[in-house]
């Protein structure tokens, strides 16, 4: 036992250190605990958490009618890193044997290189070990889809090294149409138009999200620490596609004849000031014309359109009536030390103020502002300021310049600063100022406010509703605005409109042609800027428009009447028959009955019984089955099908009776909603899928 | 059942502990797998608790086979075991499966499965070491006839385990020491043993110090050959645990802030069962860093439980030996269980870092593999030896061969 008692008390003291052991790890656990806690807590969160930004999806821009005009489309940005373990593990092992399937898939998706050229591309890339190789830029989803099936790629990031990353794309899916004014989101360039204008509301607010990272890579939030991301608000325009469809084409048309430099076309609807087309081209370097700036709020000089301000003032003042006779002097006529010419030269002398503003007499316009306002020029700016030709549109379009309407106190103010005015030179103002004007006077004298943006959305809820909104009452009176549109419909009736006359309905408006100057060359360039402003049908206007174009130097048909006119005029037919096409026609043609297809079901036995009774020859392949259809076959023989209904699948239904319909059904415990009478002739779900609890299937009857 | 229950002998309370732990295994692996899951079945964490129940079902049928042997055979068979461990090992260090960085394991033919054959060897090296100790208790004060015999097997098996795994054999050599000093080696002769075996243990300690001080010239072993291939290995880890590493990145150094972390998040009763987060950041929280886990998830309280129940297990092992007639039970019964526990103290160690890192498992909690079923035969090595007490208890006239009793 001497023995045993000796090994005993080693064996004790033996386990006391293991005693003192655990002692000292759980000390040590307890200090790890409290006197580091703290700090090792803290450290976990800043190891492993990060926060990261939520974006928000830009809100899209709609046409009135609902279509989208500008929306974001992800795109991909498709990135090699050649330095992935996966990768260039046993060698390359891994890019060896795909390489060449790969590039083969790469040629064919993209069709930009050869499979050989793709290979050695990559072969480039794994060489110079490139952690961040840009192997395409701006895949589509679509394409991106395909990829992700290609040899190598499809074995994921950390084998194929493929990095694809996300980045959104404004899409206007009508391309052209009213590109400008829609606008342009860019990511390095300021936005313009409509996306510019409303970029904070379109835009949304970011979120942020914390996340924590685990095992592979994988980032997954930290509840509680997520911040949602508001996405952008939605626009609804007043653009009506159709309608800036015609604008732009009619536009174009005209300007790809003339060889023009630019031009716009803007549509309002005559009773809100809702813009409904918006086209603005211009011709590029390479002789095509894009949507490359909003001419249609830059200001100009608008030429005689601007005639109809003159006669506004004259006639609010009662100076005289259209009516009353003025001298035309031939068309020439000395005012101070310059003189007046007007543009279609003619050999007329005494003609009514009517006849002069058909005609569009510079000479005349020049004798009224001369006669009536030269001791007072004020008096007849106080007119133009009324109609705020001197403010702007205040439309909600970025990039409107400022109109310029000259006072006797400005400095280039010169004695022939006043008749020049009144046939639309030596003021800037904008051609949708000048549709304002025409605007208001086919409404009855109340100027409406212009504007782009019907509805503010968001998730398809409206959130801003904008109202028409008015900005001058009445700009002349009840006897004014008559003689005005008398003059306006004249114009088309005798005058410099004639060609834009219609048998169907009638238009009014006035033809504009100016001699644009040049930069510091100034009119010596011969250009022309061609208009046309007015409104349709003259008596009940429901649209006003104004047609400018810019024609190039020397341009050998530069009136308003002959390129301004027809693009109006083709506006105006096409929006009447457009108007006409929208009466409901009643008359739908049902599909003429082809006696020879039929198709019907039922039960078996039933079929047979009135196949037998009506001595028609079939062919049975039904067998023992309860259930057949009857149809013809290829060779016009009418056969009996075995019609397939098991218990659990969906069967097809069509060609049953709903008596026959109800009883499959109601044996399948499926509700069952019947609409019309007859055979069954659509069923609302699809024959094949699986039959769930508490079904219900609506049945349409033919 | 009952008829198993039945036959089931041994110490009932050792059984218990057995199965507890078990049963914490099952909890602990099953949260823990989650990112070894979701990497290799795509977030079916099932898959590793149906692994661990399968482990579990096996080692607990090993236990309660090996605890049914007359443990007296295990005399004869550790003598056997041990001299086939020896070229197994060798076999190991030059053609074995390099998994992570040592070459410990080989790959069973047929049944296509690793195991590290430093678990055998150990295995068979203690058992070994229980019956020369048993046999030579009269003569063991002596050098020549008693040290000497005792002493060469861990010598072989140490220097055998080192290369591809230094932290086992440091432990194997630290546990045999212990035992030498239980089984009345002379402390002259253990002293000496200890000098020798601290010869490089210091060297490795020393360049650990000229590392540091060299300053991140990190002197890259460029022969790589098998053997010399994880000495930088062992100079960075010795470094990083003496001056809490600098560089942010170094994996071990990793491993320990994760596993403070742990311990720090699980405070006094921890973030309940299958609330771990650091699991997903820790480098094998399913074995090496099970610790951190469990006192994350059940807190210091759980952690002082697991503790405990090494401590009682080491307790009835003990209390084994006191009664046990036969000294090669006896033996088998104290080495057994004493490696058991220094392993399991010596994981808990690393996790709290009080030990720089080593690849040591929690003894039946980490999740299965080859080193739990052999801690199982371990176990049920134990449970054998308590078998035959109880039964010498109920007959205590039953005589022994005089040979190996204790006087």
């Amino acid at each position: 036992m001497e023995v045993k008692r000796d090994i005993l008390w080693r064996v004790y003291l033996c386990f006391i250190g293991m005693v003192v052991l655990s002692a000292a790890v759980l000390g040590r656990a307890l200090y790890i605990q409290n006197a580091e806690g703290e700090y090792w807590r803290s450290k976990s969160d800043s190891l492993h958490t990060r926060i990261i930004n939520l974006e928000a999806d830009r809100g899209t821009i709609f046409s009135s009618d609902g279509s989208m005009l500008s929306t974001s489309i992800p795109y991909f940005n498709i990135y090699i890193d050649f330095g992935a373990e996966g990768l260039r593990e046993k060698n390359g092992k891994r890019f060896r044997e795909n390489i060449d399937s790969l590039s083969l898939s790469l040629s064919g998706l993209f069709a930009d290189r050869s499979t050989s050229e793709y290979k050695k591309l990559l072969q480039a890339g794994f060489r110079k070990k490139d952690r961040y190789f840009l192997l395409k830029k701006n895949i589509d989803f679509s394409q991106y889809k395909q990829l992700r099936q290609f040899p190598l790629v499809r074995q994921g990031r950390n084998k194929s090294g493929v990095i694809a990353e996300v980045k959104s794309k404004r899409l206007n899916p009508f391309g052209l149409l009213a590109n400008r004014t829609i606008g342009l989101a860019r990511e390095n360039a300021q936005n313009v138009g409509l996306e510019r204008t409303y970029d904070s509301l379109l835009r949304g607010a970011t979120g942020k999200k914390l996340v924590r990272f685990i095992a592979g890579g994988v980032a997954v939030p930290v509840e509680g620490y997520e911040i949602e991301p508001e996405n952008g608000r939605d626009l609804v325009t007043t653009l009506d596609v159709n309608i800036q469809d015609i604008a732009e084409n009619a536009l174009m048309k005209m300007m790809v004849q003339n060889e023009a430099v630019n031009g716009t076309c803007i549509v309002m609807e005559v009773a809100t000031g809702k813009i409904k087309a918006i086209a603005n081209l211009g011709k590029r370097k390479e002789g095509e014309y894009w949507e490359d700036l909003n001419y249609a709020i830059r200001a100009s000089e608008p030429g005689s359109t601007f005639k109809l301000a003159t006669m506004l003032a004259v006639l609010e003042d009662k100076k005289a009536h259209i009516g009353n006779h003025v001298n035309l002097e031939n068309g020439v006529w000395k005012v101070g030390r310059r003189t007046v010419y007007d543009s279609e030269r003619h050999k007329r002398t005494e003609v009514t103020l009517q006849q002069a503003f058909e005609l569009s007499s510079n000479v005349g316009m020049a004798k009224l502002a001369m006669n009536y306002y030269a001791k007072n020029p004020m008096q007849y700016i106080n007119h133009l300021r009324k109609l705020k030709l001197h403010e702007g549109s205040g439309i909600d379009l970025v990039g409107e310049t400022r109109p310029v309407i000259k006072t006797p106190k400005s400095k280039t103010w010169s004695a022939t600063s006043l008749p020049w005015m009144s046939f639309g030179y030596e003021v800037l103002v904008s051609p949708l100022q000048t549709l304002m004007l025409y605007n208001a006077v086919a409404n009855n004298g109340t100027m409406m406010q212009p504007y782009l943006v019907e509805e503010i959305q968001k998730d398809g809820l409206k959130l801003i509703e904008n109202q028409p909104k008015i900005m001058v009452e009445k700009i002349a009176s009840e006897s004014t605005l008559s003689q005005l549109r008398t003059c306006l419909e004249g114009v088309v009736k005798n005058g410099t409109g004639k060609s834009l006359q219609s048998p169907f309905y009638s238009i009014a408006g006035k033809t504009g042609t100016a001699l644009v100057a040049n930069g510091n060359r100034g009119y010596s360039d011969h250009i022309y800027q061609s208009s046309f402003a007015g409104y349709f049908p003259a008596e009940n206007p429901k649209y006003s428009c104004i047609v400018v174009i810019v024609n190039k130097p020397h341009a050998p048909v530069y009136y308003g009447g002959s390129v301004a006119g027809p693009v109006f005029r083709e506006v105006a037919d096409k929006l009447f028959a457009l108007q006409a096409q929208q009466i409901p026609v009643k008359t739908a043609l049902l599909p003429p009955q082809d006696s020879t297809s039929f198709y019907f079901s039922g039960n078996s036995s039933e079929l047979r019984t009135i196949l037998g009774k009506m001595k028609l020859p079939y062919r049975d392949s039904v067998g023992n089955a309860d259930w057949a259809s009857v149809q013809m076959d290829t060779n016009f023989r009418t056969v009996l099908h075995h019609k397939p209904i098991a218990g659990k699948i969906i069967p097809d239904l069509r060609g049953m009776g709903l008596r026959d319909a109800l009883y499959v059904l109601e044996e399948m415990k499926i509700k069952v909603v019947a609409k019309g009478t007859g055979k069954v002739k659509v069923q609302s779900i699809d024959a094949g899928k699986p039959v769930t609890k508490d079904l219900s299937i609506t049945l349409e009857l033919n | 059942m009952n008829h198993l229950l039945n036959k089931t002998r041994g110490d009932k309370v050792i059984w218990t502990l057995v199965v507890l732990l078990a049963m914490m295994s099952l909890l602990v692996v099953y949260s823990s797998t989650g990112s070894l899951a979701y990497k290799m079945y795509r977030g079916n964490t099932e898959v590793y608790l149906f692994k661990q129940v399968v482990f579990i079902a096996i080692g607990l049928m090993l236990i309660y086979f090996a605890h049914l042997i007359n443990y007296t055979l295990f005399s004869r068979i550790a003598q056997v075991l041990f001299w086939i461990t020896v070229p197994l090992l060798l076999y190991t260090l030059f053609f074995g499966v390099k998994l992570n960085e040592g070459s410990r394991w080989i790959r069973l033919p047929i049944i296509n499965l690793t195991f590290q054959t430093s678990d055998l060897a150990k295995l068979a090296l203690f058992m070994y070491l229980s019956r020369m100790l048993s046999k030579k208790q009269n003569i063991i004060k002596d050098f020549k006839t008693g040290f000497v015999p005792v002493i060469i097997p861990i010598v072989i098996t140490c220097l055998l385990i080192a290369p591809a795994n230094l932290s086992t054999a440091l432990l194997t050599g630290a546990t045999s020491m212990m035992l030498l000093f239980i089984g009345r080696v002379r402390m002259k002769h253990l002293f000496l043993t200890g000098l020798v075996a601290m010869i490089p243990v210091l060297l490795l300690i020393l360049s650990a110090v000229i590392q540091h001080n060299s300053n991140g010239i990190k002197a890259k072993a460029e022969n790589r050959s098998r053997l010399t291939a994880r000495v930088n290995t062992w100079v960075n880890r010795v470094e990083t645990f003496m001056y809490g590493g600098n560089s942010q990145d170094d994996e071990d150094n990793y491993q320990v802030n994760q596993a403070k972390i742990a311990i720090a998040k699980g405070g006094i009763v921890g973030l309940g069962p299958g609330n771990s987060e650091q699991r997903n950041f820790l480098p094998h929280p399913y074995s090496d860093f099970i610790y951190a886990i469990i006192i994350e998830e059940y807190g210091i309280v759980g952690g002082a439980v697991v503790m405990f129940v090494y401590l009682i297990f080491l307790f009835r092992s003990i209390q084994l030996f006191r009664k046990c007639p036969y000294a090669f039970g006896a033996f088998l019964a104290l080495a057994l269980s004493f490696t058991l526990v220094i392993q399991a103290m010596a994981n808990m160690a690393v996790n709290v870092n009080l030990f720089p890192v080593t690849g040591v498992t929690l003894p039946l909690l980490s999740m299965g593999g080859s080193s739990f079923l052999f801690t199982c035969v371990a176990i049920g090595l134990i449970l054998s030896v308590s078998r035959y007490v109880e039964k010498s208890e109920l007959k205590p006239a039953v005589q022994s061969s005089p040979e190996n009793e204790l006087s």
